[in-house]
């Protein structure tokens, strides 16, 4: 367990900014509890969207996610990020330029168009890698940080892919974090906040959004989520926890468009872990925007509620609206 | 060697005349480099008296070739570009010795294997290349030297290292055929994997009922000395004269011979087992995949050889109850301490078999996360009579009798992935059939889905079984699966696709066996590197030569049997433990070996006696003596040398010279590459 | 591939049309060594034992078959993978390349296929949206009133601190946009569309 303060560039993306800000909030205030100390990374853009960019020319999308390395180049500071697809982008980008001096080459030869160098000197993390990393933060520390543990709650632990994998690619430390078939790695940061993770069928499962499906075929897309969501409450799950933002999208909004499209309603509230972590610290819904859900979390908020969780967080007298869902 | 001695010749008074002969080998080389335009370069080469080229030199006119050359030019020295030493070093030996010459002045050049095979599309590199490879093998013709080989007597003794019916095959054929044989096995049993299967393909005969007799027979022919629970400690000499040091782990239990010899009149175990019904440790037991309990002391199986009882001492409380329960016959030693032995022996067979890769690294597949994934060995066990169930096939979840069963087939097999194993297993089609007709045959209304990449079927009546099959009704999908899932009712779900229908399909099954890889055992390595056997990328041990020596290895006088060389079924083991028992036996019969006379050698006027070589030496070769004149020298015993170099590399005042691989050949090769062969 | 024949009449012509596979004129060779080279994975080892196919999501609910897209690479058929909607079903959760025996990424073919198929103009629309949101903003996915108003809410500057609070970065953004060609594809592509 690690009491020292490490200083990261944030690297934002765009969903959780742009849609579920509470995220953003969530990670840098959760954050200051657990020395992981999160300064935005100025002038950043959408990494990019690895399905979208990559299928069009896979050239453009290391050039443009080089530029966002560059930027924290210039700082001298290493990424964390929030999003499976961010890290597809941002540390595979990261990895390839560092061990390709061919790509790095045509890479460069573009970005010296825009006075850029890309030199391979950061490294870039998935805050949940840091979190289960004892150098940094690591499990106990992340127990210690929370003051309203979120007991007699049963989550589903969403890992999603471009974190984890391909697997031959990605440099983990250790077989657990390593394990793309029953890692456990995910369900273990949500007992520390005193949940219960529950595991289902074909938790690795992708949640269907990737690749640009979302945009191409949105039917196929909801019907894998649809899926998913049949095998987390098939094993009692109240709540969905994941660690991205495109993937939380897919679950928030894909619940109400599943109910549009195929009749089928759910109403399974979708939390993004540095969410989860913030109520864990005493935040309250409103303070992460848990209101701008499309799906509402108050069946997960009334869980923790006859617990007594509710009382200790939202002053009695709170007129704010927590129900979100639209 | 046919070496008439008809010419002996000095190199000192001799101007050197050497004799250059390109081959063709078809057009292995001729057809990837210029032949011609390597032998014209050859004439051009200082000393080179004659320069020829032909289509297979290793043929008897290409060997006719070298000997009327020899004779015609009066040659010194004799260079053939052709394929590798480790191919036809002694056919050319043999020609040159024909024709007159001392066959150590042949030096070989590779421009096959090393030229033209690996610079096959590029016709001026590989030419280029052959050219640097002649002068350079001419340039050490130049400086070769008569040599002549040794002989040492070959000890009348055989060792066999593993006790699975390849060791046990090739030690009672050895012992036929008039050799005493030591037979080493690790286990407490012989027997090996083939005493776990239940039946065996295609012609279902019961894998016990076939190998208990065998397993019987070794055990009491006077010629085979039997050592189980026994490992090889280490390993000195060489060829016709291995001293190999023998551990015998404690087993706690006297035979009666042992007994006898401690002059326990009427002693010693008679298997009887009264021991073990009052050993109060109960341990799982390992040769049953820990699907049945044992005790503290114990056998594996009914059948063991010997019956002998073995106290597992990591388990072992020392209560005593055995001991009394034993009462006269006072087998039970249980201060029993490892003994160390050593024996002599002519040539070594090795047979350490194989082990299943540990398939739940394969993680898609849940094995050791779901109870009821089993390994194809696991299977063997539950639907054997003499098994933990009794030949009752279960579900381990719930002791059900399982009503649909898939069987993954090449589970870590032809995977490049690092976790599994690029080769193909070879055995594990066959015994899927046979598994998928037992559970038919044994199960009425049991499916069977065999999940398969390619069936394949390739031994004799192998492809008729695989018919018969199909014919009771086993379903066939050609899908490697690509994942199991577990259900609350623990269940299976097991998913492919249908690659020929080109659909996904997912089966609910009962339970699941996987067709693990195979590896070899982790002994084997150890023996291995004790023997100085090498072994391919794979780790299976490396066999002299694939097609003209798959029982030999590059060490002289050990040999291999059975799936320690790749995996092989019961059919192809039984018979190269007979071609190694083969193999084995003529050294041996032979009564002496001619060894290659390059060793080192001590120049005495040069050597302070320092004697740092002597503790170099990685074969305890080297000693240091006074020598007549009463100076402190070092002296090299020829036999125990093989020629590695180290001592000679090392020497600070030069006075070791390696034969055949003296410092002036080698500068000489050396300068020929750099000068151009300009010296 | 199935090519129609030349009876008078055209509904028969059709349907007994030649479906021989003949490499001389169906096989691109080309096509074989262009996906591996931007693929960065040896696709003509693959054995085909469908292991991708039996991971992947969206094979049990449609006709997409990447085992299948494997195969025609292997054959040299670019018209028909390139040209085949189902190229666009893969969500790249590379399950099917964690688990590949042969240890390659057919995620990274499908990629490569679809990077070809783009350069002919041939990519779904909202892939290009994603492009021309980036080029005016940034971001892929673009900040809102609404957002901005539940970010001030939330104590945080209603826009982050990317190019949607700094715009000055957004030339070179779009200058990156314009070197690959990738902004004159989609605007192409988009008009054609209208």
């Amino acid at each position: 367990m690690s009491d020292g303060n490490h200083k990261f560039a944030f690297f934002l993306g765009c969903i959780a900014p742009n849609r579920y800000p509470g995220v953003e909030s969530a990670a840098i205030r959760t954050g200051k509890k657990l020395g992981i100390d999160l300064v935005p990374l100025k002038g950043a853009s959408c990494c990019p969207a690895p399905g979208a960019f990559g299928s069009i020319d896979l050239n453009v999308w290391y050039a443009m996610a080089a530029r966002n390395l560059v930027l924290a180049e210039q700082m001298g500071t290493d990424i964390a990020l929030i999003c499976n697809g961010c890290y597809k982008s941002i540390w595979e980008v990261n990895h390839k330029l560092k061990h390709n001096n061919e790509l790095r080459d045509s890479v460069n030869e573009v970005l010296k168009e825009v006075d850029m160098e890309y030199k391979g000197t950061i490294n870039v993390y998935h805050l949940a890698e840091l979190y289960c990393n004892d150098d940094v933060c690591g499990l106990d520390r992340l127990r210690d940080s929370v003051n309203t543990p979120l007991t007699g709650v049963k989550v589903a632990c969403h890992y999603g892919c471009h974190l984890l994998k391909p697997r031959k690619d990605r440099e983990f430390v250790g077989e657990t974090i390593g394990d793309t078939e029953h890692p456990t790695w995910f369900e273990k940061l949500v007992e520390a906040l005193g949940a219960e993770a529950v595991e289902y069928r074909n938790k690795m499962q992708c949640c269907g959004a990737g690749g640009g499906v979302r945009g191409y075929d949105i039917a196929h897309a909801l019907d894998i989520t649809n899926e998913k969501l049949i095998n987390m409450t098939d094993a009692g799950a109240e709540a969905i926890v994941d660690t991205c933002p495109f993937c939380q999208l897919q679950f928030d909004r894909g619940q109400f468009e599943i109910k549009d499209k195929f009749g089928v309603e759910w109403n399974l509230p979708v939390l993004h872990f540095c969410e989860m972590l913030g109520l864990a610290q005493g935040m309250t819904p409103v303070e992460l925007g848990l209101d701008l859900h499309q799906t509402s979390c108050k069946s997960f908020l009334d869980k923790l509620n006859t617990r007594g969780w509710w009382s200790k967080n939202v002053p009695p007298d709170s007129d704010i609206d927590i129900v979100g869902g639209q | 060697m046919a070496y008439t001695g008809k010419k002996v010749l000095e190199t000192d008074t001799f101007e050197p005349r050497i004799g250059v002969f390109i081959c063709h080998c078809g057009t292995n080389i001729a057809g990837s480099l210029d032949v011609v335009a390597v032998k014209e370069y050859a004439k051009t080469l200082p000393h080179v008296i004659v320069s020829e080229n032909y289509a297979y030199m290793c043929s008897t006119p290409g060997q006719n070739m070298i000997h009327d050359d020899i004779e015609k030019y009066n040659l010194t020295g004799v260079v053939v570009a052709a394929c590798t030493p480790r191919l036809h070093e002694p056919t050319f030996r043999t020609a040159t010795a024909n024709g007159g010459l001392n066959p150590f002045r042949f030096e070989m050049a590779n421009i096959r294997d090393q030229g033209s095979w690996v610079h096959m599309h590029d016709w001026d590199g590989g030419t280029s290349k052959a050219k640097d490879a002649v002068r350079i093998a001419v340039a050490k013709a130049t400086m070769l030297e008569d040599l002549y080989p040794m002989a040492v007597p070959v000890e009348h003794r055989a060792l066999v290292v593993g006790a699975g019916v390849a060791g046990i095959q090739t030690s009672m054929d050895l012992t036929k055929a008039g050799i005493e044989t030591y037979l080493i096995e690790k286990e407490p049993t012989i027997g090996g994997r083939m005493s776990q299967l239940d039946k065996t393909f295609p012609t279902l005969d019961c894998s016990q009922c076939i190998l208990s007799p065998k397993m019987a027979e070794a055990g009491r022919m006077p010629g085979i000395k039997l050592y189980t629970l026994a490992e090889i400690e280490s390993v000195e000499g060489y060829i016709g004269n291995f001293d190999v040091t023998i551990r015998r782990h404690a087993r706690g239990v006297l035979t009666p011979n042992e007994a006898a010899a401690r002059g326990i009149v009427g002693g010693g175990c008679t298997g009887c087992g009264d021991c073990a019904q009052v050993c109060p440790v109960v341990r799982p037991n390992i040769w049953e995949f820990g699907m049945s309990p044992r005790k503290a002391i114990y056998i594996q199986h009914a059948q063991v050889v010997p019956l002998i009882y073995t106290v597992d001492f990591s388990a072992c409380v020392k209560c005593g109850l055995c001991e009394t329960a034993c009462g006269a016959k006072k087998a039970i030693d249980l201060d029993m301490e490892d003994e160390l032995f050593t024996i002599k022996v002519g040539t070594v067979i090795l047979a350490t078999g194989y082990e299943t890769i540990p398939i739940e690294e394969k993680k898609e597949w849940g094995y050791k996360l779901y109870d009821n994934v089993i390994t194809s060995l696991e299977f063997e066990r539950l639907i054997c009579a003499s098994g933990p169930t009794i030949g009752h096939l279960i579900r381990p979840s719930d002791g059900e009798t399982p009503m649909s069963v898939a069987f993954v087939l090449c589970a870590g097999s032809r995977d490049n992935t690092g976790i599994g194993k690029p080769y193909c297993s070879r055995f594990c089609c066959m015994y899927s059939l046979k598994h998928a007709h037992q559970v038919i045959e044994k199960i009425p209304g049991c499916k069977a889905y065999i999940f398969y990449m390619d069936i394949r079927s390739f031994g004799k009546a192998y492809e008729e079984f695989y018919y018969r099959i199909q014919h009771e009704g086993a379903k066939f999908i050609r899908g490697r699966v690509a994942q199991i899932q577990e259900l609350p009712n623990k269940n299976l779900n097991v998913i492919a696709e249908d690659t020929l229908l080109g659909m996904p399909v997912e089966i609910e099954v009962d339970l699941v066996v996987l067709a693990a890889a195979v590896q070899p055992t982790a002994e084997t390595e150890v023996v291995r590197r004790l023997f100085g056997v090498s072994c391919s990328a794979d780790k299976w041990l490396l066999e002299a030569h694939p097609k003209l020596d798959p029982c030999g290895t590059t060490t002289a006088g050990v040999y291999l049997a059975g799936v320690c060389q790749g995996p092989k079924d019961i059919p192809d083991t039984v018979a190269q433990a007979e071609g190694a028992a083969s193999a084995a036996s003529i050294p041996i019969h032979a009564g002496q070996v001619e060894l290659e006379p390059y060793y080192a050698q001590c120049v005495e006027s040069l050597c302070a006696g320092c004697g740092m070589c002597v503790g170099l030496c990685p074969y305890s070769a080297l000693s240091l003596i006074i020598n007549d004149t009463g100076k402190t020298v070092m002296n090299v015993t020829a036999a125990k040398c093989k020629g590695c170099g180290t001592c000679g590399g090392f020497c600070p005042g030069g006075a070791i010279k390696m034969q055949h691989f003296t410092s002036p050949q080698i500068l000489a090769q050396i300068d020929a590459f750099f000068l151009g062969g300009e010296l | 591939m199935a090519s129609a024949k030349a009876y008078k009449d055209a509904g028969l012509s059709a349907r007994l049309a030649d479906r021989y596979y003949r490499p001389a004129q169906d096989s691109d060779p080309t096509f074989v060594r262009d996906v591996e080279k931007i693929s960065g994975t040896v696709a003509h080892i693959c054995y085909q034992c469908g292991t991708c196919t039996g991971s992947c999501p969206s094979a049990p609910r449609s006709s997409y078959r990447i085992r299948n897209f494997m195969r025609r690479v292997n054959l040299g058929l670019k018209e028909i993978s390139l040209t085949d909607p189902d190229l666009w079903l893969c969500t790249t959760c590379y399950t099917c390349s964690d688990r590949c025996p042969r240890d390659l990424i057919p995620t990274d073919v499908i990629m490569a296929m679809r990077n070809m198929a783009a350069l002919r103009g041939i990519v779904p629309k909202n892939f290009l949206g994603t492009v021309n949101f980036i080029y005016q903003t940034g971001h892929g996915v673009p900040n809102s009133d609404a957002n901005r108003a539940a970010r001030v809410k939330l104590g945080l500057e209603s826009e982050p601190e990317t190019t949607g609070k700094y715009p000055e970065y957004l030339p070179a953004i779009r200058k990156i946009l314009e070197a690959y060609g990738t902004k004159q594809l989609a605007d192409k592509v988009l008009a054609e569309g209208q």
